[in-house]
């Protein structure tokens, strides 16, 4: 299946992974994201950078489905292997949301709540797929423990695992960095970078500008629910997206 | 202008009507609440209709203005619901002697004041405006589905009535047809009335905490982390 | 259909696993059965019997919406709810799935205090237990799938331990009447009247549609 997904973005370079137009939030009377036009090509990561209250989750949000958009459409290109693009359950489907919050059940093991994204994505083998994906974030001791007693770094890997569960085209990275500790970050971005030289897309939002600088074929910075695009070579180096970054959120606030 | 001319037109003319009306031979002057009870009753039902109707519109059109009417109606209806309540049992303590009968009809507009009263309350304990009218249009669909339901289930349960079961032309007497009738009339005016502001203080009130917000939002300008 | 069994096994093992909820239903039930005891007791003419059937199906519905106000409380947690929401999973199942786990902790519940209301009340429900149990079942039916559709409304309002019963408790009535008329039937003749099975029936096939319905609106964010 990830192959396959790999191929068909190769074959067409220029098509759009994901496109936005006009996308906005409100939250009552509150502006949360003003209208945005978005491209992602197929296979690029895009860092998503802004301040606290920027609009970044909420960006995410309304990408993953999980919250309605006040105005605008998102469509998501056709990876050429399933059905009709725009439909939600394909959507879901391709989508792989690590969110701020795990979404795990503290009440279940590492191991059971994996089962059970396995079995909510229709996955082929969730048992081997849950010690497969156990094993690759170095869980295997704490498998068998109900994730409530989990720090927040060891919930961060499970919340990532069931993320990756369904093998997702579409990587929608809210802050993944957040409890990990050096070795399980540097791992992650390992991960990330090999997903995006195998073709994935992905959209991360982070704070961390040198693994984003890393990580990123492409910037978007909001600030204040407006969104700015920096020039490519902003991501150069951490020096150079850090004065980009800073210059850009010291403009003012658009009205 | 005119219109409010013409709603207190209306409620004068129903108001002379129902006072010139003849005073009925059994009941005496007490009988006078059917032209108040009555237009009362039909308009906390018309507003419970508009609740479930504007909710449905809204959840399938996505249009804040059907969520507006939706609520408006809803405030409506409880108004209206309220003075009916207060009117009824008035006229039940003049003509059966007791305050309240648990009969079929009281009953259930009794549980549907009871369902409009949560969807309210639901509404002010929701946050995000978004949220609390899909919560509320849901809540008002359901209440609805609860007349027919409760018709049913009352009729099994307790059976007899002492409400009268219907008011057509018939059982009015001699000049109580026209200050009936007139009372329909006010009523849906003052509802329409009521409903037109209401909806355009809700409107003028979305508008200003939107505005509110970009202006504070341009004051004090989000601290970068 | 994978799909429900999956999600009512997260639902049943979460539960299993903590008991909280099962055992604060089980010990509100008992306790509303006593304080009913004692602000009822049951007295030897037939009309204080009369009222027995109406007293079961108080501690039912009072513990049913206490039990239900917690159902999605789990959900919340690390908001694991909206991880279900990202599945590519039906809405229809969540809600079957939800309400399926709701019911059985419920059935459990009618069934400790069924038992506990006879010996208090001094009864005898042996000889009519199968068919107390399909009322009770049909009651429950009714009362679970409202309760969630609200209850996981009720989850995301800033008083949700006091709106739930007020949203839930008007529309139970027609569930109630049903469910002590067809239980009065059964204890006084031993037969449940077809009318409070037709309507118990009714009830139950639209409230299951109304919330079958709107739960895509609730889930939503």
């Amino acid at each position: 299946m990830w192959l396959a997904v790999a191929r068909g973005q190769r074959v067409s370079q220029a098509a759009h992974a994901i496109e936005a137009r006009g996308l906005t939030r409100h939250f009552g009377p509150l502006v949360a994201l003003h209208p945005l036009d978005l491209d992602v090509p197929c296979g690029s990561t895009l860092a998503v950078l802004g301040p606290n209250g920027a609009g970044k989750s909420t960006l995410l949000r309304l990408i993953a489905g999980l919250a309605r958009p006040s105005a605008g459409t998102i469509h998501f290109g056709a990876t050429g292997h399933e059905g009709p693009a725009d439909d939600r359950m394909a959507r879901r489907r391709r989508i792989g949301l690590i969110g701020h919050a795990t979404f795990l059940y503290p009440a279940l093991t590492a191991r059971e709540n994996l089962i059970l994204a396995g079995r909510l994505w229709s996955v082929d083998d969730p048992e081997a797929r849950a010690t497969e994906l156990l094993e690759e974030q170095d869980l295997r001791a704490a498998a068998d423990r109900t994730v409530g007693g989990f720090s927040r770094g060891m919930a961060q890997r499970v919340a990532i695992a069931r993320a990756l569960v369904h093998d997702p085209a579409i990587l929608l990275l809210d802050e993944p960095f957040t409890g990990l500790d050096p070795t399980a970050a540097d791992r992650l971005t390992e991960q990330l970078a090999a997903a995006r030289d195998g073709g994935r897309t992905a959209m991360l939002v982070t704070h961390d500008l040198s693994r984003a600088a890393a990580l990123a074929s492409r910037t978007l910075i909001l600030h204040h629910g407006v969104a700015r695009s920096l020039a490519p070579d902003a991501l150069s180096c951490r020096e150079s997206l850090d004065a980009a970054y800073r210059e850009a959120i010291a403009s003012p606030a658009p009205s | 202008m005119t219109t409010a001319l013409l709603l207190v037109g209306c409620v004068a003319i129903w108001a002379f009507l129902a006072w010139d009306a003849p005073i009925d031979r059994y009941q005496g002057v007490i009988q006078k609440i059917l032209y108040v009870h009555v237009p009362m009753a039909i308009g906390t039902y018309l507003g419970f209709v508009c609740t479930a109707l504007g909710g449905a519109l809204y959840l399938w059109k996505g249009d804040e203005r059907w969520d507006r009417f939706a609520l408006s109606s809803a405030e409506i209806g409880v108004l209206f619901a309220v003075l009916m309540l207060i009117s009824g049992p008035i006229w039940a303590k003049g003509t059966w002697g007791k305050w309240w009968s648990w009969d079929l009809r009281l009953t259930v507009t009794l549980l549907l004041f009871f369902v409009y009263v949560a969807y309210l309350l639901l509404r002010s304990f929701t946050e995000g405006s978004e949220r609390a009218a899909r919560f509320a249009a849901v809540y008002g669909i359901a209440g609805i589905a609860l007349i027919p339901l409760n018709y049913f289930a009352i009729k099994i349960a307790a059976g007899r009535s002492i409400h009268p079961e219907n008011l057509g032309g018939d059982s009015l007497g001699a000049g109580m047809r026209w200050p009936f009738l007139m009372g329909m009339v006010a009523m849906v005016a003052v509802f329409a009335f009521l409903l037109v502001r209401r909806m355009e203080i809700g409107r003028l009130r979305a508008e200003q905490s939107r505005r509110r917000a970009l202006a504070g939002r341009e004051e004090a300008p989000w601290a970068s982390s | 259909m994978k799909i429900l069994w999956t999600l009512l096994w997260k639902d049943l093992l979460t539960e299993w696993r903590s008991r909280d909820r099962l055992v604060a239903m089980l010990v509100f039930a008992l306790l509303v059965v006593v304080v009913l005891y004692f602000a009822a007791p049951p007295g030897q003419g037939d009309t204080a019997r009369e009222h027995i059937p109406g007293l079961l199906w108080v501690a039912y519905v009072f513990t049913i919406v206490l039990g239900l106000s917690r159902s999605f409380g789990m959900e919340l947690e690390n908001e694991a709810l909206s991880g279900l929401a990202l599945a590519p999973v039906d809405r229809g199942w969540i809600f079957l799935g939800k309400a399926g786990a709701n019911l059985a902790l419920v059935l459990i519940m009618q069934a400790v205090t069924a038992f506990a209301f006879a010996l208090a009340f001094d009864l005898n429900l042996w000889p009519i237990a199968l068919p107390l149990a399909a009322v009770a079942f049909l009651g429950a039916v009714g009362l679970c799938s409202l309760g969630t559709l609200f209850s996981a409304m009720a989850v995301r309002t800033t008083n949700r331990e006091m709106i739930l019963p007020l949203l839930m408790l008007p529309l139970m009535v027609p569930v109630v009447l049903g469910a002590v008329q067809a239980t009065r039937g059964l204890i006084a003749e031993g037969t449940v009247p077809f009318s409070a099975l037709q309507l118990l029936l009714v009830t139950d096939g639209v409230f299951l549609i109304v919330s079958f319905l709107g739960f895509e609106y609730v889930l939503d964010e």
